[in-house]
């Protein structure tokens, strides 16, 4: 009967699909049973899986109730059956963030783990970290530190994982913990024989069962790790420990280490003599797994060590690339892909090995080949002459390729080329020719759009006028069969762009009236305004005979086309150029940010939005946005992934992420500090900002008790720089009054005007500070200065929970010293794209050269970051990208100054005896500032 | 089946089998509540810290099977002692007899909680523990200091004990015993 009757209960309870049991049955149910004696353990086990599941599902149950669950349950520990008392644990974890009562069990759990069951002593302890306060956890001492000795390794990880979770509120205690979590790092722990036999489930296997999994030595890391992490010499030692010969055997553990090896790195890469051995070390390990972890950290640290050293991580790559595990080889070619980006050459031994998994089974693994193929390819070609049978080997292969895969595979690889095109753009014509075969083949309208994509930036982008004029063509010859109007638009519109400045344009304005007469209304109105285009721009003859052409549309069937005709014809008879074509366009991402704001104050509609308050940006303007927007694309798309894993265990890479978005929203972050500025009446009349650094630059360590970080304002036309100082408070317990920043320049010419300090800062918060400075202007000798920098406070200590300080404390006075702040050339210059870096550079007048060597690089990539950086000028001419074999390098940098003038830079770069030299030579149309260029630019 | 299901209660009354007996343990903190429950359950003296929250245990004692719970004292466990005494048959109060000082915390605590309606049919004992101690209060003088004569409509008795020395402990429990006997049949 009862067998019978239980079956009926689960499938009343469970309902026909996965509908939850009824909450207020289970409850009343639960009150009865679990008060009832003696205690039913089957149906109580039974109870508390369909509470379990209730709870897990997010119900929640009201205060008075889950008390009187919670002691009702607590009634269940006089029964000794260890299957309940599992669950019994398991539920009072679960409610233990619902009821205050939970102290109540914390003697029954204590003992428990003193001497209860080895099946339940790990709930136990896990339970126990939940219930435990910081009253109580002293009394749970003496326990966890037996349990994290405890022979058993279940036991002892459940301690480790539980003292983990108690660190946030017992850190102290846990803190006391140390000796016992090294003693079990390094300690072997055997599962007990009889341990899972016990469990029915289990029942014969268990002989199969490894001895131990060693896991308890992840745990005991892990925890080890949050205890010493502030202390670098104690982490430094434990990880010297623990990475010799074998002392973890647990390949998780050792991948933590790895990881926290990193970590460490990122803060101090001095520390790198000491630890690239260590990594080394697991470059050759019998767990693949730990093989990849050491890859992807020496690859990001790839910077700091030596050549013949990362052909060691390659070499660990080659091998994984031909293992079996389908997951391993996609994770060893994801690195091989990440180190093609900026070093194709380096991976040049694996092509074979790439080309072998072109044909893998696995598609993204095939897709990573070919892109990584891609690259090293193109490297090929720009180091040897010989490299044009590279790349017709490439592009045969890849023709005989293309008929036998999918689509969305030959996106990739669409991409892919048009990115070495851009990179090399010397070896544009072979990939462009590939491309428009591509395009004459049949395909979807997602595919064609890819290839009219790559084809269009391609066109912005490369410097040549004739792949310009090669590619117009090409797309010319292409609408004359092309079934998808929206491809025919868009092409239509950017032929009357680019075709009425080429050298032929009467040749488009052939195949555009062809439209005209062959095409949809649609097609025909685009038409319409491309030849309009075309008349505004040439003028004289064309723009006759387009008028003639033109002046049959009036005819056309469709109003749309009629429309366009006439007001066409009205602006080239007129000769409104302007409303044709316009040179210039608004700066999109402020005109929405000025237009939300606008619209969110019905105050505002009393006055017109003015649209003069937008910046307009000149087409060379916008093509370096967009030029930087697909650079950085490219590079994070192949490396988020990674990033977003490391962001975990280090700052940087996360930092190094919103840089990226930080330039694609350059003007917009720009309009924000203007808008910030223009709120502070001191400021109200320097008028308009010319340009802030992006980036705040950090004036102290980021774990500093202060964190200072600066970002300059410069006002040109008043001659005024202002400097933020945004001050961040990490002290938990002291507030900071009257702060002031007193900067020291050591340009005499720079004066400063006044500062607004800070009233108070509460622990945890930021601040700002203004110091205003009057500047020389650039008719003056020195430009360039360096500001010492003091912040001087008054410090007052928190007495109670609410964060007040004692009104009678005067607190103390105190000054405190911090990074110097220079105002360098690149402050003044932003960057600018120009497909033609030659032909621009030699126009600008006022040429200055001076040799420097620059400081603390070590390779021409490192240099040439740092030329970059203080310049902040952009490269042109994929200039940015070094060979790393070679010893000399030519850098075109290009840009524009605060003055509306351009500035151009050659850099040659030689490595010799391990120095680096560079002669730069500066060109700018701004009087004076080629000099400020050439000489302050390390 | 239903007439098995009815004899087989009989005869549980009739014998105790089965049949088990909620008690409680109640008094201040250090009154030695924990060790008299070990003493009985164990027959030796087990270190103890002060208990947060409860010990529970099942013991035989004399065909009977007493499931005793004992609940710590200490003041900020005292409001939680309500929520266990439903079903109790009996209370085993254990007072520190050298602690004169809180006697009259102990008479308060006991009275309110005899009070309580789900403890009207419960038996008291009370133990006037630590005997073994100098200067500790006879049984006399704690049934005193706790009003014990007050109570009304209830069976209570009062026993010397001392927890560690082990004496006492059996009297009290077989006088609990036969009151709950008589209770039942």
């Amino acid at each position: 009967m009862s067998t019978s009757s239980y079956k009926k209960q689960e499938y009343a309870g469970t309902g026909s699909s996965n509908a939850l049991p009824d909450k207020m049955a289970v409850f009343q149910d639960c009150i009865q049973q679990f008060n009832a004696t003696p205690v039913k353990t089957k149906r109580c086990r039974q109870l508390l899986a369909r509470l379990l599941r209730l709870i897990y599902t997010g119900e929640t149950f009201p205060a008075q109730e889950s008390t009187t669950l919670f002691f009702s349950i607590s009634k269940l520990f006089q029964h000794k059956d260890s299957s309940l008392r599992q669950l019994v644990y398991l539920t009072i974890k679960e409610l233990s963030s619902l009821s205050d009562d939970i102290l109540m069990v914390t003697s029954s759990i204590m003992k428990d783990i003193q001497g209860g069951d080895v099946i339940y002593k790990p709930n136990a302890i896990r339970t126990l970290s939940k219930v435990l306060d910081p009253t109580t956890v002293f009394a749970a001492e003496r326990l966890f530190k037996n349990a994290i000795v405890d022979k058993n390794p279940i036991i002892s990880s459940a301690a480790l994982i539980s003292s983990y979770n108690l660190l946030p509120n017992a850190k102290d205690v846990v803190k006391r913990f140390t000796n016992e979590t090294l003693e079990t790092i390094q300690s072997y722990k055997q599962f007990p024989p009889t341990q899972f036999q016990l469990h029915e489930y289990y029942g014969s296997s268990t002989s199969n069962l490894p001895p131990t999994s060693y896991m308890y030595q992840y745990h005991a890391l892990g925890l080890l790790y949050h205890l010493r992490n502030h202390d670098k010499m104690a982490l430094m030692k434990l990880i010297t420990t623990l990475s010799e010969g074998s002392a973890l055997k647990n390949s998780l553990s050792i991948i933590q280490l790895i990881r926290y090896i990193n970590k460490i790195l990122n803060d101090d890469e001095s520390l790198v003599v000491h630890l690239y051995p260590i990594l080394a070390g697991f470059l050759k390990h019998r767990s693949d797994m730990v093989e990849l972890e050491a890859c992807k950290t020496l690859i990001n640290l790839q910077h700091l060590i030596k050549d013949d050293q990362f052909m060691a991580i390659i070499t660990t790559l080659q091998k994984l690339l031909g293992v079996p595990r389908t997951a391993t080889r996609f994770a060893a070619i994801r690195l091989i892909n990440k180190v093609s980006i900026k070093h194709p050459e380096k991976i040049m031994v694996v092509n074979i090995e790439l080309e072998g998994l072109i044909n893998d089974s696995n598609r993204s693994i095939s897709t990573l080949a070919i892109t990584t193929l891609l690259k090293t390819m193109g490297a090929g070609t720009v180091d040897s002459g010989a490299g044009g049978e590279n790349v017709d080997r490439l592009i045969t292969r890849m023709t005989s390729l293309m008929d036998e895969i999918t689509e969305d595979f030959k996106i990739v690889i669409i991409e892919a080329i048009e990115n070495l095109a851009l990179k090399f753009p010397s070896k544009h014509k072979k990939l462009v020719a590939f491309l428009t075969d591509l395009l004459r083949d049949d395909g979807s309208l997602q595919l064609k759009s890819s290839i009219v994509d790559a084809l269009f930036d391609l066109i912005k982008f490369l410097p040549d006028a004739s792949a310009k004029q090669l590619i117009l063509m090409n797309l010319c010859e292409f609408i004359e069969d092309c079934e998808f109007t929206e491809l025919s638009v868009r092409i239509l519109h950017l032929l009357g762009d680019e075709g009425p400045n080429t050298t032929n344009p009467s040749y488009y304005i052939r195949h555009i009236y062809n439209r005209l007469v062959l095409e949809n209304s649609i097609v025909r109105s685009s038409a319409v305004i491309s030849l309009a285009k075309f008349a505004a721009v040439c003028g004289g003859d064309v723009a006759k005979n387009i008028k003639i052409l033109l002046s049959r549309c009036l005819n056309d069937v469709d109003d749309e086309v009629r429309d366009r005709t006439a007001l066409s014809l009205k602006f080239i008879n007129n000769n409104q150029k302007k409303l044709i074509v316009s040179s210039s366009k608004y700066d999109l991402a402020a005109l929405e940010s000025k237009l939300t704001h606008y619209l969110n104050d019905q105050a505002n509609f009393s006055t017109k939005f003015d649209i003069n308050e937008i910046p307009l940006l000149s087409s060379e303007e916008l093509k370096s946005l967009e030029y930087n927007r697909k650079i950085n694309k490219l590079d994070s798309s192949t490396t988020d992934v990674t990033e977003n894993a490391e962001s975990v265990a280090g700052t940087p890479a996360a930092e190094d992420k919103s840089g990226a978005d930080d330039t694609a929203n350059e003007l917009l972050k720009q309009q924000e500090y203007a808008q910030e500025l223009s709120l502070i009446p001191e400021f109200a009349e320097y008028g308009k900002l010319s340009k802030s650094t992006i980036t705040p630059f950090y004036l102290t360590e980021k774990e500093n008790e202060f964190v200072v970080t600066v970002v300059k304002h410069f006002f040109i036309e008043a001659q005024k720089l202002v400097l933020q100082y945004n001050i961040t408070n990490t002290l938990p317990r002291s507030v900071l009054q009257d702060i002031s920043v007193i900067a020291q320049p050591d340009n005499e010419l720079y004066e400063e005007d006044f500062i607004i300090p800070l009233a108070e800062l509460k622990p945890d918060s930021t601040g700002t500070v203004y110091v205003s400075f009057s500047t020389p202007s650039i008719e003056d000798e020195e430009l360039l200065a360096a500001f010492g920098n003091t912040v001087a406070y008054t410090n007052k200590d928190i007495i109670d929970d609410e964060g007040n300080v004692d009104e009678r404390d005067d607190g103390w006075s105190d000054e405190y010293q911090i990074d110097d702040l220079e105002v360098s050339a690149g402050d003044f210059i932003n960057p600018l794209y120009n497909s033609n870096f030659s032909a621009a550079y030699d126009q600008l007048p006022n040429p200055e050269t001076s040799v420097v060597t620059v400081g603390k690089a070590d390779s021409l990539e490192v240099a040439i970051s740092k030329l970059r950086a203080s310049l902040n000028l952009m490269p042109l001419d994929g200039s940015d990208y070094v060979p790393s074999d070679s010893n000399s390098h030519v850098l075109k940098l290009f840009g524009k100054d605060v003055w509306g003038g351009k500035v151009g830079v050659l850099v040659r770069l030689a490595l010799t005896g391990g120095k680096i030299v560079a002669k730069i030579e500066a060109r700018a149309e701004t009087e004076g500032f080629s000099s400020i260029v050439a000489n302050g630019a390390y | 089946m239903g007439q098995a299901f009815s004899f087989a209660n009989i005869f549980n009354k009739l014998w105790g089998v089965n049949k088990e007996i909620r008690i409680l343990i109640l008094g201040l903190d250090g009154a030695g509540k924990t060790t008299v429950l070990y003493r009985l359950q164990l027959g030796e003296v087990v270190t103890t810290k002060p208990t947060i929250g409860f010990n529970v245990e099942t013991l035989k004692y004399k065909n009977l099977t007493l499931n005793i719970w004992d609940l710590g004292g200490q003041t900020s466990i005292r409001p939680y002692w309500r929520c266990y005494y439903s079903n109790t048959a009996a209370i085993i109060f254990v007072v520190d007899s050298t602690d004169k000082d809180r006697i009259d915390i102990a008479c308060k605590e006991l009275h309110t909680m005899l009070k309580e309606e789900e403890l009207q049919n419960s038996a008291l004992l009370v133990f006037a523990n630590k005997q073994d101690q100098p200067g500790a209060m006879t049984a006399a003088e704690v049934s005193q200091a706790l009003s014990l004569t007050d109570l009304k409509d209830r069976s209570w008795s009062i026993v010397a004990s001392s927890a560690i020395k082990g004496e006492g402990l059996t009297e009290g429990l077989d006088w609990l015993m036969d009151v709950i006997k008589d209770e039942q049949l």
